[in-house]
C-alpha cells in the first residue's frame, strides 16, 4: 500500500510538471510570434488605434510573466477570454462543439475494442493459418490508409452504391438522438479502422507469447477449457492491458477526429480549430490546444495509475 | 513424445515462415516504394502535360487515351499532377525525418549517456511534446509561422523527434554499462565521440525500423496537412491537396480520388512492409511476433 501511494505521488508530480511544460509551450507558441501579436491578428490594414485597443483587450501591454499567469489561471477556471473572430467567450464555443467530437471518440472507441479483440483472439488461435494471414494483411493495409482518404473512399462506396448515411448532415443529440448517432457512425468507423489495425497487431503478438508460457500448459493439463483459459488467464496477462489500449486509442482518436470532421462536414472541435487558424484567432487556438493536450495528459495519468493498481507486475518495473 | 515432436516441427515451420515472411514483406515493400521513386524520377524529366497548366476546354474529363487518369476541375491532367506531387511527398518525409533524427539523437543519446536530472528534464520535455496530439502541434506551428513547405518540415520534425529520442535513450542506457564504453571513458574519449562512434552503431537495429515507420507516419501527417490546406501551397500539386480539391466531386468524378489515394497508400504501405521485413529479420528470425 505504501508503495502504491509512493507511485501515485511520483506520478502526480510528473503529471503536474508535464502540465506546466505543456501550458508553457502552448502559451509560448502564440507569444513568440515574429512581430506584434495584435497587428498579426488584425492584418496589414489596421490602424494604430485598433491595434492598441486589441493589445489592451488581450492584455498584451502587461509583462510576459503576468500574461502567462493570467492565461494559466484562466484555463483552469474555464475563462479563456473572448474569441477575436466570433466575439463570444472561447469556452462557450468549445462547449458548443464538444458533443460532436466526444460522441465520435466514444463511438470509435467502442468500435475499436469491439472489433480488435475478437480479431486478435481468432487470429492467435492458429498463428500463420488462413484467418491469421488474412487478418494480418488487412491490418497492414488498413494501417497505411490515411483517415481522410479512408473517409473519401467510404463516402464513395456508401453514398454512391448503397445510398446510406447522408453525408454532411448533422443533428444535435438533444433533438434527434438516432440521427446524431447515424451522422457520427461513418466518421467514427473511419477513425477506428487504423486504430483497429494497430491494436490488433499488439494484441495478437502478445496473446501468442502469453499462450506459449508454462502456466497455460499447466492449466490445460488441469482440464480448463480454452475459453476459460483465454478469459481468466491469457487476456488479463497480456503485455498490452485493456487500460493501455483504451488510453492509446483515446489520445490518438482526438487527433484523428480533427481531420475526419472536416471531410464529413461535422461541426466539431476540428472545424473550430481550422476556423481559428484561418482567422488567426489566437485566444481560441491557445485555449483549444491546451485543452486537447490536457485531455491527453489526464488520459495517460489515469491509465498509469489504473495499470499500477490493477497489475502488480507494473510495480516491479 | 509424438506430441512433442509435432510441437517441435511446428515451431520450426514457424521460424521458417517468419523469416520467409520477413523477406517477402521486405521485397513487396521495396517494390512498392521503388515504383513511387520511379514515378518521381520520371517526373523530373518528363510529365505528359504541364502539371499546373489549366485547360478550360477539358474540365473533369473521365480517363481516356488523351488523359490517362482524367482531368480535374481546372482541366489539369491528373496523371501529370500525380507524378509531380510525388516529389513533395518524398521530400517532406525524408527532410522531416532527418530533422527529427538529429533532434532525437541530441536528446536521446545525451539523456541516456549522462542520466540523472538532465535525463529527467529531457524526458519531461519529450513527454510533453508527445502529449500534444501530433497533428495539432504541426497545425499550430504552421498557423503561427505561416504555411510554407519548410515550416511544415520543421514542425513535423519536432513532432517526431521524441519517438526517436525514446528509442535511442533506452538503447544508450543498456549499452553505456558495457565494458568497452567504460574503457573509452577511462581513456577520456570525448563523450560525443563515444555516443556517435561507439554507442550509435549498436542501436541501428532498433533505429532503422523506427525511421522507416517514421517516414510512413510523416507522410500520413504531411498529406493530412495538405488536405486541410496548410501544407504545400497551390498551385503545386500534393496528394493531400488533390484529394481535398476532389472532395466536391466525389460522386461525379471518382477518378480524382482513386488515383492520388492509390499512390499515397502505395508509398505508405511500401514503407510499412519494409519496416515489418526489417523488424522480422533483425529479431533474428526466431520469435513468433
Amino acid at each position: 500500500m505504501r508503495e502504491n501511494l509512493k507511485f501515485i505521488l511520483t506520478k502526480a508530480v510528473e503529471f503536474i510538471l508535464t502540465l506546466l511544460v505543456v501550458s508553457f509551450f502552448t502559451f509560448a507558441a502564440f507569444s513568440i510570434l515574429p512581430g506584434d501579436t495584435a497587428s498579426v491578428i488584425l492584418g496589414p490594414e489596421a490602424t494604430p488605434e485598433q491595434i492598441d485597443s486589441l493589445r489592451q483587450e488581450l492584455g498584451l501591454d502587461k509583462p510576459m510573466v503576468e500574461q502567462y499567469l493570467n492565461w494559466l489561471a484562466g484555463t483552469f477556471s474555464g475563462n479563456l477570454g473572448q474569441s477575436t473572430a466570433f466575439n463570444v467567450p472561447v469556452s462557450s464555443l468549445i462547449a458548443q462543439r464538444l458533443p460532436v467530437t466526444l460522441g465520435m471518440c466514444a463511438l470509435a472507441l467502442i468500435i475499436v475494442i469491439g472489433v480488435s479483440y475478437p480479431m486478435a483472439i481468432l487470429s492467435s488461435r492458429k498463428p500463420f493459418h488462413l484467418a491469421d494471414q488474412v487478418f494480418s494483411i488487412i491490418g497492414h493495409i488498413a494501417f497505411a490508409i490515411p483517415p481522410f482518404v479512408l473517409s473519401l473512399l467510404l463516402i464513395l462506396l456508401f453514398s454512391n452504391l448503397f445510398g446510406y448515411f447522408a453525408v454532411g448532415q448533422y443533428y444535435a443529440p438533444t433533438d434527434n438522438f438516432g440521427g446524431y448517432l447515424n451522422s457520427l457512425l461513418l466518421p467514427s468507423v473511419c477513425i477506428a479502422i487504423p486504430k483497429i489495425a494497430m491494436i490488433f497487431k499488439f494484441l495478437r503478438s502478445s496473446i501468442i507469447t502469453e499462450k506459449a508460457s508454462d502456466y497455460i500448459k499447466t492449466s490445460k493439463a488441469h482440464g480448463l477449457s480454452d475459453f476459460s483459459i483465454l478469459i481468466r488467464h491469457v487476456l488479463p496477462n497480456t503485455n498490452v492491458s485493456a487500460i493501455t489500449v483504451v488510453s492509446i486509442v483515446l489520445s490518438d482518436i482526438i487527433g484523428g477526429s480533427l481531420i475526419v470532421e472536416q471531410v464529413f462536414n461535422l461541426p466539431g472541435l476540428g472545424r473550430l480549430l481550422l476556423m481559428g487558424i484561418s482567422r488567426r484567432d489566437f485566444p481560441l487556438l491557445s485555449g483549444m490546444v491546451f485543452y486537447l493536450a490536457l485531455a491527453t495528459v489526464i488520459i495517460y495519468f489515469v491509465a498509469d495509475i489504473l495499470n499500477n493498481l490493477v497489475d502488480p507486475r507494473m510495480r516491479l518495473k | 513424445m509424438a506430441d512433442r515432436k509435432a510441437k517441435l516441427s511446428t515451431s520450426k515451420v514457424n521460424v521458417k515462415l517468419t523469416s520467409d515472411l520477413g523477406r517477402i514483406s521486405f521485397v513487396v515493400g521495396a517494390c512498392m516504394l521503388g515504383f513511387v521513386f520511379l514515378v518521381f524520377l520520371i517526373s523530373v524529366f518528363y510529365t505528359p502535360y504541364n502539371p499546373n497548366m489549366t485547360d478550360a476546354s477539358n474540365i473533369l474529363k473521365a480517363p481516356s487515351f488523351e488523359h490517362l487518369f482524367g482531368t480535374d476541375h481546372l482541366g489539369r491532367d491528373v496523371l501529370s499532377r500525380i507524378m509531380s506531387a510525388s516529389k513533395y511527398t518524398i521530400f517532406v518525409s525524408f527532410a522531416g525525418i532527418a530533422i527529427a533524427l538529429v533532434l532525437g539523437m541530441l536528446m536521446g543519446l545525451t539523456a541516456g549517456y549522462w542520466g540523472g536530472i538532465y535525463d529527467k528534464a529531457i524526458m519531461l520535455l519529450s513527454n510533453s511534446i508527445m502529449c500534444f496530439p501530433g497533428i495539432l502541434l504541426a497545425l499550430v506551428a504552421v498557423a503561427v509561422f505561416g504555411s510554407s513547405m519548410l515550416n511544415v518540415v520543421f514542425a513535423l520534425g519536432i513532432v517526431f523527434s521524441p519517438s526517436f529520442a525514446r528509442v535511442l535513450r533506452t538503447g544508450t542506457i543498456a549499452i553505456s554499462n558495457r565494458e568497452y564504453i567504460l574503457h573509452a571513458k577511462i581513456l577520456k574519449v570525448n563523450p560525443f565521440r563515444i555516443m556517435v562512434v561507439h554507442i550509435l552503431p549498436n542501436l541501428l537495429t532498433a533505429l532503422i525500423p523506427a525511421v522507416v515507420i517514421g517516414l510512413a507516419n510523416m507522410t500520413l501527417f504531411e498529406s493530412a496537412m495538405s488536405f486541410l490546406g496548410l501544407g504545400v501551397q497551390p498551385p503545386a500539386a500534393s496528394y493531400g491537396k488533390m484529394l481535398s480539391d476532389a472532395q466536391s466531386y466525389v460522386t461525379t468524378s471518382p477518378w480524382l480520388i482513386v488515383f492520388p489515394a492509390f499512390m499515397l497508400i502505395l508509398y505508405i504501405l511500401g514503407l510499412y512492409f519494409i519496416s515489418e521485413g526489417v523488424r522480422i529479420r533483425t529479431s533474428r528470425g526466431g520469435t513468433i511476433e
